[in-house]
This record gives structure tokens, sequence and C-alpha cells, in this order.
């Protein structure tokens, strides 16, 4: 029964590392442009994040090692260090938008500017990673994560046609706007396949300490934590498909996503969608801010945990206060929440490469692993994500520029 | 045992189980009459730095000379303090807290961390 309380672990990285701000924009795009039909891509990259969220956990449960950790010991500091500095980078970019979101959504129901509430946004974001412990996050984010199921509501209140959202989840060619319709798989992909929740999933469970009597819940947890988190973002497609599409609305700014909840909740639509983006965004920038910290101090080998004392690990508090204090800098200086949601997705995407190569080898690893070792399924999901990743990145940048705009 | 496999980019752990640090280079002492002996484990940026390229190691050096608060910029620990290795930690005699690689983490604890709300004894 205790294990299974670990639940709560998956939903926040579900609610805060799947359905996020990233989600949250390229569904509402999917869903406004191509109504249900880039279902498949989300259901795609949904079984790629379950199986490597899966085999992230299982590493921690059987080594007691997270993935950071794990990458610097395995492969040493000089195959590290790039992929370390770019996913460094990545990482502030997304908080950047994270927090962008948050404001956003404070934005809506105060119409105060974004850039004004960067500085309190940025405040309670590092108080909470400052003054909480981690079961105290990972609990009340999850149950917070809950309101996000006003999207499932929707859609239940809208009736969509359901042999068009089927179709949906087959792969299909589009019958316009080609270089958009790619652009925005590549995103989902990459809005999915974000490189902080396997860096944050797996420190989690060691701050949670797993051993191996928790590889069958880990397996259980993530299926049902990312499962959760696709389910708010496949209710988000069908909203938009259902909700923007017909009156023609394409979504290129948060204020058209923001119409999503109106139809379906008529005088809280409004309220209804500015708590569900806060609150997912909140839970993933708390996730990314600590996934940042827990990267680095395992690179270098300090002390870490989010249930120390700031004064016992005041290097690890450095490093996410700092990466708050960029990123809300960048949202203060007036960058656009959405543009940089996008940019940081196509960023994400091309830097694939270098999450999904260290599990193939990480995850065969028999002196580790022993018979946790992958099996040939789990072995040739990864030798597709590594394909697609390696795909993903090629393509992104010239898609960007072609369908982006 | 592999020296590059099982010892280098380890977590070193102090005597009362914290952590130290990361095995970041290894000391060879050559002798005329044997195999190639470990001295010591080297810890510190600019020994990380050298194993990306020399110039960011000698630029790092400079940066270090003007701004670090560390004592030393290469700290070693003899292997002779080693007590155990273990498959994922190698756990030597000494007390982290008075090692220079804790000198940044106490130079924060006294000049940022404990100014800030929380941070306090």
């Amino acid at each position: 029964m205790k294990k299974w309380m670990q639940l709560a672990l998956g939903v926040l990285t579900g609610v805060g590392g799947f359905f996020d701000i990233g989600n949250l924009a390229t569904s509402a795009q999917a869903g406004a442009s191509f109504r249900f039909q880039l279902l498949w891509s989300l259901l795609l990259a949904t079984v790629l994040v379950i199986f490597l969220v899966e085999m992230s956990g299982r590493y921690a449960a059987v080594s007691g090692k997270a993935l950071p950790d794990a990458i610097r010991e395995r492969f040493g500091f000089k195959f590290w260090a790039g992929p370390f500095l770019i996913l460094s980078f990545i990482h502030v970019l997304v908080l950047g938008a994270e927090i962008g979101g948050i404001c956003f959504a404070l934005h809506l129901v105060t119409g105060l500017p974004v850039p004004l509430l960067a500085p309190v946004v940025g405040i309670l974001v590092w108080l909470l990673l400052w003054r909480t412990t981690f079961s105290t996050l990972e609990n009340s984010t999850s149950v917070l994560g809950f309101l996000t199921l006003a999207f499932v509501v929707a859609v239940v209140v809208h009736h969509p046609p359901l042999r068009e959202v089927a179709a949906g989840m087959v792969p299909s060619l589009p019958h316009h706007h080609p270089a958009q319709y790619w652009y925005i798989a590549v995103s989902i992909v990459g809005a999915v396949l974000a490189p902080y929740l396997f860096y944050f999933y797996s420190s989690g469970a060691v701050e949670d300490r797993w051993d191996k009597g928790y590889v069958g819940v880990n397996r259980g947890i993530s299926v049902i934590g990312m499962g959760f988190g696709s389910l708010i973002a496949v209710a988000a497609v069908i909203v938009a498909a259902v909700v923007l599409a017909p009156r023609g609305i394409r979504v290129d700014d948060y204020h058209q996503a923001a119409l999503m909840l109106t139809d379906a909740f008529p005088f809280w639509g409004f309220v209804l969608f500015a708590v569900a983006m806060g609150v997912a965004c909140l839970g993933a920038a708390v996730e990314v801010g600590l996934s940042m910290a827990y990267a680095t101090a395992q690179t270098f080998g300090w002390t870490w945990g989010e249930d120390l004392e700031p004064r016992e690990d005041a290097r690890f508090c450095l490093v996410y206060t700092a990466a708050i204090l960029i990123s809300t800098l960048i949202i203060l200086f007036g960058v656009d929440p959405f543009k940089l949601t996008l940019l940081t997705m196509v960023i994400s995407a091309a830097a694939l490469p270098f999450v999904a190569i260290p599990f193939l080898l990480l995850m065969n690893d028999r002196k580790t692993l022993r018979e946790h070792t992958n099996g040939w399924i789990s072995n040739t999901v990864t030798v597709l994500v590594v394909l697609l990743s390696v795909v993903l990145a090629a393509v992104s940048v010239p898609l960007t520029l072609i369908g982006g705009s | 045992m592999d020296l590059v496999r099982d010892v280098l980019d380890k977590q070193l752990v102090d005597r009362e189980g914290e952590e130290l640090g990361r095995v970041d280079g290894v000391i060879l002492e050559i002798r005329p009459d044997g195999p190639p002996r470990v001295e010591a484990f080297e810890l510190g940026f600019v020994v990380l730095a050298r194993r990306i390229h020399p110039r960011v190691e000698s630029w790092l050096e400079r940066l270090r000379a003007r701004w670090s608060v560390r004592k030393t910029a290469r700290y070693r620990i003899p292997w002779a303090t080693v007590q155990e290795i273990r498959e994922s930690e190698i756990q030597v005699d000494v007390r982290a807290q008075e090692t220079p690689a804790y000198d940044w983490e106490i130079w924060l604890r006294r000049n940022v961390i404990r100014h800030l709300p929380g941070g306090g004894e």
C-alpha cells in the first residue's frame, strides 16, 4: 500500500512533466489547425515516454542512482560535458516558458501585463523549492493536478464525433499546409519527450528511497502517471478541434488557446483554463528547477536532496535559485511566453539524441542491472527512440523555418 | 580492476557517507621497478577542464586565481585513505567538511544561504 502512495510521484511527473506549457501550446495548435488528425503523434510519443520513464525509474530502483549520476559515471566527464551544458541551457529556456505560462494564467485572471507578474511568479516558484520537502511537493502538485481534468470534462460536454477522433489516432498525410503539419508533429514529440522528465523522475525515485522492490510498482506508475498526462493532452487537442477549428481560430498566442473551455463552461471557462494552465505550469516549473539542480549536483558529486535544509546543500539550492532568476528575467524583459515555448520545443527535439542514446547503453549494463536489464521489447523501443531522435534533430530546424511561421 | 571504468568519475563519499565530489582525475606514480601505481585521486574544476582541453584548463585556472574561494585548484586524496570501493561509490577516510572540496559549499552557506529567509541555523 505504502508503495502505491508513490503514485504521487508518477502523477506529479505526469502533470508537470507531461502536460506542461509545451503540451498545452502544441495540443491547442494541433487541434485548431488540423482537428483530430495529429492525435497519432501524441499517442506515439505517449508510448515512447512510458517506456523511457519506466526505464529511468527501474535503473534508479535497482542501482540507487539517478540518470545524470549514472551517465557521468559510465560515460565519463568528457562525453557528458557537452550534453550537460546544452541540456542546462534547455532547462533554463523551459523554465522560462513555464514561468511565462504561470504569468499568462495570472494575466488572464488579473489583467496585469505578463512581464510585470514575472517577479512575483519567480519568487513563488523559488519559495516552493526553498521551503518545502519533496513529499509535500509531489503530493500537493498531484492533488492540484487533477484540476487539469477540466479538459476531459469539456470533451464529455462537447460530444466529439468519435469516429473522426478514432481516425486521428492512425497516422495520415495532411490535406493542407504539410510543413506546418509536420512541424507541429515534431513539436508534440519534443514536448512530450522532455529531457528533464527523466532526470527528475529518476532523481525523485532516489529521493523516495526506492529499492529493487519498486520495480513492479514503477511499471504501474509510469503507465498511470504518463497515461494521465497523455489523457489531458489528448483532451486538449479534442477540445481545440471542436471549439477553435470550426471558427477558424488559429493558435499563435495563448489568448486564442484561452477560449478553449468557454463553450463547455460558459461562465467559468476562462477562469478554469487559467487555473488549469497555472497549475500545470507550476508543477512543471518546480520539476524543471529541481531537475536542473539534480543534474548539476550529480554531475559534480555534490550533496543533493530536496528534503535537506538549504544550509545542508547550499550548492544544490544555488543552482535552482540561479536558474529561476535567469528564467524570470527572460520573461521580465518581455520575451513572449508562446514564442519561447515553441522555440524551446524545437531545441528540445533537436537535443533528444543526447537523452536517448545513454538509455540504450545504461539499460543493457548487466553488471549493474542484472536480471532487470532491458528485454527485447524495451530495447526495440529504445532503438526506435534513438532513430526517431536523430531524425527529429535533423528535421526540426528546417521545419521551424518553413512551417513555424 | 579497470581504472577508467571502475574508478574515474566515480562518486566519492567521506567516512560519514557525505558526498565529497567525484574522481575527476587519477594520479599515477611511475616506478622504475614495477607497474605504475595509483598515488591519489585528484578533484577540482581545473582537473575536469584539462580533460576537455588544456586551453580550457589554463583559462579556468586564470579565472580561479581571481575569483575562487577554494584554497587549492587541485585537491588530492591519497589512495592510502581509501576505505572501501563499492559498486556505486568509493569511501575515503577523510572528513568532507575539512577538505577543499567543501570550500565553496561552506562559503555559500556563510555568505549567501544564511542571509536568506529560512537558510539560517
